[in-house]
């Protein structure tokens, strides 16, 4: 690790083919601000996305990263960390991705709490396949296969999150750069799973949940009284369908991440040229 | 006076029939015996008949027979289940006493011994030890040295405290002693001798599983499913004191997923599942061939399709491991045939991996991975395993790889195929890895020369490996006979005895066990030399003899079976000479 990263290590020289005004610019350009700032660098950083427009973020940053399949980015990150905890693990996705194709798989990350940070681009529509509507949708959200709205109450992932036990459940706006980055930075360093829920509005398909709405209606927590360690005030946060917080919602400062508490410590790569130390003691066993 | 004996013990789900056969294994096999079991079991916990069988000998054995000499029925359906098997003098162990089993007929010709199992166990402590009077009983029958129970027993219960083992031998002592007094006058045709060998007793997914520790596996997640479950349940615990870690996932999808991760982080990683786990995996197996992450993928079968019969055997997944997934996808597949060959097997497979960069199915079926078989200890010796890590790339030597703007190329069109690989940590590495068609720096592509370049590429690795290793065969038999018998998986035990039946009635055979289905070993020669070829499989649409008659361009015969139970040697040996004597089939 070096100190004298700057952000734009982390540009790959691909130019993104992201819309014009993509909210996830904003997104990608804090995480790569918050992976320099807590002095990572490329070659100990691990990138994992899925599929969307959030799963291209892979190709636009510079680091090990791997671009998987449908919904199943976060076992992918849980697995590079496990195996070399002195990586840093960074999971990227989409709300289509990490609400509903890979719902289940969020719940296990989140209780499981690896020490990795995962930032999910909300978008509330599916942007690559031209504007269907997500699990974030609103009811009455009209898109090509929900004409009337999608007519279910929308997921409401902070609160997932919650209940399954999260210890740092965070939301930002992609366009406020500097609060968004800090809010990335604290995801990444915090001693467990760092969840954060941006707003990155899609420009194409969305004219709802537009960078206006979010201007005009946004409340930036650390401006009230909110208390991120207290689980009830993180409690009505969540609950309050009628707001959109930004801020780190709720952090368990307790916190011990999965990984210390299995004590993995060690990278897994390096093993002996034959069979370990000790192996003949397995056979031993079926005495 | 015989020297083997077939013996069971059956009841139902949940009366401890599995420990119970076990422990009188593991006795048999310290006493310096051979020992094969084999289990009936039903998709339930509790209730539901179920059997554990074992087959010993002082010489090797390597298939179940349809033969009992001594049942221990603990329901009066274990009776029934077994007539078949029975013969004139078996001897049937029951417990008169139990009201289910007062009014039981025991077949004629047959010795039934009523043990009040449940009334000695209760002298020694407890009803729950009745299970431990009969295998007293059974040691009685069979004039086998009751003290080399001891050692199982202490081995089974010494965490529950001496108490406990103390009981157990004494319940055994006394169904002991009970047959001894009781039946005094019955002369029992057994006399079980024991060696001074040493043995180890352990199943197939056991074997797989210390395999993978031997081959420096660090990682590994699954998701319960009979019958893989039993190589999760041998790491856990284990690959964690050798540095590694295993991982429960929620599902399929994520266990095969953790693995990928692990992987590309650089540790030597593993999954295993059965076929419906493998259909959930299939569209991450792309991922991983594509990636180019070295993975082994164990897939254990069951009968299928769908949840088919959990708890029956089948090889009924051949196809899907050599042609499973969208898009052409280079993979290896390698399918060990016996429990020691599924140790070494599973060593090959994660050296094959990383040298190829490719996912390995490493195949074993439901008999191999649940069968317990004896073996000398350096059967397992752990000086012979060699790691090899292919082409990996440090510091020091990342430059070669680069391209002139010094990025790492991870998919480099290398002439055999396989790329540079650099883990992650190491600089000057950073690199990208997609599922979609990607260039030599690992980002996407859809210009078509590039294209054809990384499909070229990927293939390449199994023409190189075609050369580079040896995909050779198992062969037993007569290597001049005109018939030729080929089989994979399990089946090779059975076989291998059934050729001493076929001896007898003067059928002579060449038999080969093929180890490797992809790449496989060229039979061709073989095929031509023989006047009559016979693929032997457990499914019904011979997907193997299919792929040799594909490789040999010539039409074979086949033996299938898929009722859900393996093949015996006896009835194997009774399906190879009709075959051998019915005309060439028609190819339907």
């Amino acid at each position: 690790m070096s100190s004298d990263v700057r952000f734009t290590d982390f540009k790959s020289d691909k130019q993104p083919t992201w819309c014009p005004g993509c909210g996830d610019f904003g997104t990608m350009n804090g995480m790569m601000k918050a992976l320099a700032t807590t002095g990572n660098d490329p070659d100990n950083t691990f990138v994992v996305a899925g599929i969307g427009c959030s799963g291209k973020i892979g190709t636009y940053m510079h680091s090990y990263a791997l671009h998987g399949v449908h919904g199943r980015a976060l076992p992918v990150g849980m697995g590079v960390k496990l195996a070399n905890p002195n990586l840093e693990v960074m999971v990227a996705g989409g709300d289509g991705d990490g609400y509903s194709i890979g719902a289940g798989h969020f719940i296990h990350a989140v209780r499981r709490n690896v020490d990795m940070s995962y930032i999910v681009m909300d978008n509330r529509i599916y942007g690559l396949t031209k504007g269907q509507a997500s699990p974030t949708s609103r009811e009455d959200f009209e898109t090509s296969t929900s004409p009337e709205g999608p007519k279910q109450p929308p997921v409401n992932p902070l609160a997932l999150a919650l209940a399954a036990g999260g210890t740092f459940i965070a939301q930002s706006f992609s366009s406020d750069s500097q609060r968004h980055t800090e809010i990335v930075k604290k995801a990444i360093e915090h001693d467990g799973f760092g969840f954060v829920n941006v707003y990155s509005p899609c420009v194409t398909f969305n004219d709802v949940d537009t960078y206006d709405y979010f201007r005009d209606t946004i409340v930036d927590l650390s401006e009230t009284d909110h208390d991120p360690t207290d689980y009830d005030d993180a409690k009505s946060a969540i609950l309050d369908a009628d707001k959109e917080y930004q801020g780190v919602i709720y952090q368990d400062e307790g916190s011990v991440p999965w990984d210390e508490r299995e004590g993995l410590t060690d990278s897994m790569a390096d093993i002996p040229d034959g069979a370990p130390e000790g192996a003949m003691d397995l056979v031993r066993e079926f005495y | 006076m015989p020297e083997d004996l077939n013996w069971a013990i059956g009841g139902e789900a949940g009366d401890g029939i599995d420990s119970t056969g076990k422990i009188f294994a593991q006795a048999l096999s310290r006493a310096g015996r051979h020992v094969f079991t084999s289990k009936d079991f039903a998709s339930r916990i509790r209730g539901g008949y179920t059997a554990y069988k074992i087959r010993t000998s002082v010489d090797r054995v390597e298939s179940v027979v349809d033969s009992l000499d001594v049942l221990i029925a603990l329901t009066e359906r274990t009776i029934h289940e077994n007539t078949d098997e029975l013969h004139e003098g078996s001897v049937i162990i029951y417990d008169g006493e139990r009201t289910t089993m007062q009014d039981v007929e025991i077949p004629e010709g047959m010795v039934g011994l009523d043990v009040p199992l449940k009334s000695l166990a209760e002298d020694a402590g407890g009803a729950i030890m009745r299970n431990v009077v009969a295998l007293g009983a059974a040691c009685e029958v069979a004039e086998f040295p009751i003290e080399n129970l001891d050692e199982s027993l202490e081995k089974r219960f010494s965490d529950k405290g001496q108490a406990i083992v103390e009981n157990n031998k004494k319940a055994a002592r006394l169904g002991q002693e009970y047959v001894a007094e009781e039946f005094a006058d019955t002369d029992f045709d057994y006399s079980l001798e024991t060696t001074d060998n040493d043995y180890v007793l352990l199943n197939g997914d056991e074997a797989i599983g210390m395999g993978a520790i031997a081959a420096g596996c660090r990682f590994y997640a699954g998701y319960p499913i009979t019958p893989a479950t039993d190589v999760m349940e041998y790491l856990t615990g284990r690959l964690e004191s050798f540095g590694g870690k295993v991982v429960q996932a929620e599902d399929e999808l994520a266990a095969i997923n953790l693995a990928l991760g692990a992987a590309r982080a650089g540790a030597r990683s593993m999954t295993a599942t059965s076929g419906p786990g493998i259909d959930l995996m299939t569209e991450t197996f792309g991922l991983v061939a594509t990636s180019e992450t070295p993975m082994v993928i164990c897939d254990v079968m069951r009968s299928g399709p769908s949840t088919g019969m959990p708890t029956k055997q089948e090889q009924g997944d051949l196809n899907q491991m050599l042609y499973g997934g969208h898009g052409e996808i280079p993979r290896f597949v390698v399918a060990p045939t016996t429990v020691a060959e599924c140790f070494w097997k599973t060593v090959e497979a994660f050296n094959y991996a990383e040298k190829y960069q490719t996912p390995v199915f490493l195949v074993a079926d439901l008999a191999l991975a649940v069968t317990e078989q004896t073996f000398p200890p350096e059967t397992f010796d752990m000086d012979e395993v060699e790691i090899d890590r292919g082409k990996v790339v440090d510091e020091d030597h990342i430059d070669g790889w680069q391209n002139e703007q010094g990025q790492f190329q991870p998919h480099f069109p290398a002439a055999d195929g396989v790329s540079p690989r650099a883990f992650p940590g190491v600089e000057g590495g950073a690199h990208m890895t997609t599922g979609l068609e990607h260039d030599a720096l690992g980002r996407r592509t859809e210009d078509t020369e590039v294209r054809v370049e990384q499909v070229d590429k990927r293939q390449r690795k199994v023409e190189t490996a075609r050369e580079e290793e040896e995909w050779d065969y198992r062969e037993f038999g007569d290597p001049d006979s005109d018939n030729l018998v080929l089989s994979w998986g399990s089946n090779e035990g059975a076989m291998r005895e059934a050729l001493e039946f076929l001896d007898e009635s003067g059928t002579d055979v060449r038999f080969i066990s093929v180890p490797y289905l992809f790449p496989r070993p060229d039979l061709s020669e073989e095929i031509e030399a023989a006047d009559e070829v016979i693929v032997v499989e457990c499914n019904a649409t011979g997907q193997f003899a299919d792929v040799v008659e594909h490789d040999a361009l010539t039409r074979v015969k086949r033996v299938n079976k898929y009722d859900g139970v393996r093949f015996k040697a006896d009835e194997l040996a009774e399906a190879i000479e009709e075959k051998l004597a019915a005309p060439a089939e028609a190819h339907t």
